[in-house]
């Protein structure tokens, strides 16, 4: 089933009265329950395609369909609902709330839902269990390593249910066998919760480990490669 | 509930910014408390010492004398006034006298004065006269004795035991005169009041201007300023409309204003602290903001909408303004009480004091509009001050956001 389409997304920015082309005619589709990974080198559009399919950017001409439903026909409200009940985001700086605590955290989406308190604190504690974090309840984000964080930040990404969780290079600040270890994290909550998961990364064992993989140059994608199986 | 404890711990990041911003607020509020508690004593002082020193709760007099207070008007005899008063409930105590205007001179100069005829014991009891002597003696109930103003008889160059004459019109028109031997000089608290009325005994007064055992006037105290309406109401009443029953209010209009519009003039001084105020905060809150600003951008990336985001800076906001007026107020009362009972001694300014009618020594007046005021004024002020930051934090773009440096 389809889930994210884009039909010749284009977005230019403006560099001090230079036109940047950073994504050129993008059309692609995304079904649910893909693990797919923009590739492509630095300056390749991939972090602003991923930014303009997660709503947080508006194209300059081109559509962006979520769930069939165009992301241009809905308001900055709307749009913000949209990123806080059926999307999640990693960020590569993990960006985790300084003054709250992990769980307090993961807690946070689900609170700007409007979830009793009661079940957001266990669903928060039960999240934290499943992706083995469960003991980091109470720490400040200073207090936890770059691979904590991140897993924090997993699990703010997906507690509230998504559709579809938006990684922005997730890796980038870990060492490889942290970076593989929230791989494997991601993997199975892929595998065992069907949330699709959509990656900007040129770090390689991301590249590897998608089962769709669309390679970017010069803002446009140059070439789109399915897997059957995980390498 | 969230939003409210992630603002409580966004204060405390820059511990070294917010105590900053809470001391400015704090002593913003203790020299507004304090500065309005003491012009506020200051305004009451001025009425209670207009009201003690001569003017009491309630006069009684012929109907006109207030507009045309000549030696014609006395009180209509039509009614034993005394008797009256005696019986209204709410009243204290009473006193009467005889009023006029007249030529009082000494060997060396003279001065046009307002001559006081008063029942020593009476006067005494309604109005501060006797305490204010400060040479001398108060009027004995020996005739011919007067008591005058330390300012009038630096004037007229007497000092106790001097003789002055005292003239004035007479109620048949012809000029009454007689001689009287200082016994008492009395300092008020108005300059200007020493510097016109001199006493005199009741008798004396009513020789002076051959009106009888007719009288000016009746001061009246009463138990309870409360009352004041509904006894003026029931004097009115039964003495009809030969007579005039005047409140204080009536007798002092401009000072009554004056204490009435206080509030007024005190927003404007609340006003100015609240600039002061709010330009410390829309700094703090704006540098507060942009130290933030991937912080806000990830939190509308992850679907934060504009209402939560505005409301948790103002919130922010908030709290360093309930804080600072919390301390602030508390540090004032604690000042407050002392002075309350002590007072704040300004006699440096003591001739200017008592040209205003005013005691050097000033009691400030903690009254529910002191403690209104500064408890909503500063946290109300704060959160304007926050309208403007939090507005740009909604503003921001979330890209834009988290891709500031």
């Amino acid at each position: 089933m389809e889930i994210i389409r884009t039909e010749k997304v284009e977005k230019v920015y403006d560099d001090n009265g230079i036109p940047v082309h950073a994504v050129k005619g993008v059309s692609m589709s995304l079904a649910k329950g893909d693990f797919t990974v923009i590739a492509g080198p630095s300056g390749s559009g991939k972090t602003t395609l991923l930014n303009l399919i997660g709503a947080l950017d508006n194209p300059t001409s081109g559509k962006v369909f979520f769930e069939g439903v165009d992301l241009a026909s809905k308001s900055k409200t709307e749009l913000s609902t949209l990123r806080l009940k059926r999307l999640g985001f990693i960020f590569q700086a993990y960006n985790l709330i300084p003054v709250l605590s992990a769980l307090e955290n993961i807690e946070f989406t689900m609170m700007l839902s409007g979830i009793a308190e009661s079940e957001r604190h266990d669903r928060a504690i039960a999240m934290m269990k499943e992706l083995g974090i469960g003991e980091l309840a109470n720490k400040r984000p200073n207090e936890m390593s770059g691979g904590q964080q991140q897993r924090v930040a997993v699990a703010r990404a997906i507690v509230n249910d998504p559709s579809v969780v938006l990684a922005d290079e997730p890796t980038a600040n870990l060492d490889s066998a942290t970076g593989s270890a929230l791989l494997d994290l991601m993997q199975s909550m892929n595998a065992e919760r069907e949330i699709t998961f959509v990656f900007s990364s040129h770090d390689p064992q991301v590249i590897e480990r998608g089962k769709k993989l669309l390679m970017m140059k010069d803002g446009a994608i140059d070439r789109e490669e399915s897997r059957d199986r995980h390498n | 509930m969230m939003i409210l404890q992630l603002a409580w711990r966004n204060i405390w990041r820059n511990t070294r910014r917010s105590v900053i911003i809470l001391i400015s607020v704090t002593v913003g509020i203790v020299a507004t408390v304090l500065t309005d508690a003491l012009n506020r004593g200051m305004v009451f002082q001025m009425l209670d010492n207009q009201i003690g020193t001569y003017v009491s709760h309630i006069q009684i007099h012929r109907a006109g004398f207030k507009d045309n207070p000549i030696i014609q008007n006395t009180v209509p005899q039509t009614i034993d006034v005394d008797s009256l008063i005696g019986s209204v409930a709410g009243i204290d105590r009473f006193t009467k006298r005889v009023i006029t205007f007249g030529i009082l001179s000494s060997a060396k100069n003279s001065s046009g004065i307002s001559i006081v005829g008063i029942d020593p014991e009476r006067e005494a009891r309604v109005t501060t006269i006797r305490s204010s002597i400060v040479q001398g003696e108060y009027l004995s109930g020996r005739e011919r004795e007067i008591v005058l103003g330390v300012k009038l008889a630096e004037k007229l160059g007497v000092g106790i035991g001097g003789k002055v004459v005292a003239m004035a019109s007479a109620l048949d028109g012809h000029i009454g005169s007689d001689v009287f031997r200082v016994a008492g000089l009395y300092e008020s608290f108005s300059s200007e009041f020493d510097k016109v009325f001199a006493y005199i005994p009741l008798t004396d007064a009513q020789d002076l201007v051959s009106i009888g055992n007719r009288v000016s006037e009746y001061a009246i105290i009463l138990h309870n300023r409360e009352e004041l309406q509904r006894v003026q109401a029931t004097l009115e009443s039964d003495l009809g409309d030969a007579f005039e029953v005047l409140t204080y209010a009536e007798i002092l209009p401009l000072l009554v204003m004056s204490v009435e519009m206080y509030d007024q003039m005190m927003l404007v001084f609340y006003a100015i602290i609240g600039i002061a105020v709010i330009f410390g905060i829309v700094n703090t809150m704006l540098m507060s903001v942009f130290e933030r600003i991937r912080e806000f951008g990830v939190l509308k990336a992850i679907g934060m909408k504009n209402r939560p985001l505005f409301l948790m800076i103002m919130i922010e906001a908030f709290y360093l303004g309930a804080i600072g007026t919390a301390v602030g107020f508390a540090l004032s009362y604690v000042l407050y009480l002392p002075l309350a009972q002590s007072g704040v001694d300004l006699s440096m300014f003591s001739d200017s004091l008592r040209s205003f009618g005013v005691g050097t020594v000033i009691y400030p007046v903690m009254t529910a509009g002191v403690v209104v005021n500064a408890l909503t004024v500063i946290p109300a002020v704060t959160l304007l001050g926050a309208i403007y930051p939090a507005v740009k934090a909604v503003r921001l773009e979330p890209m834009s956001a988290i891709r500031y440096v």
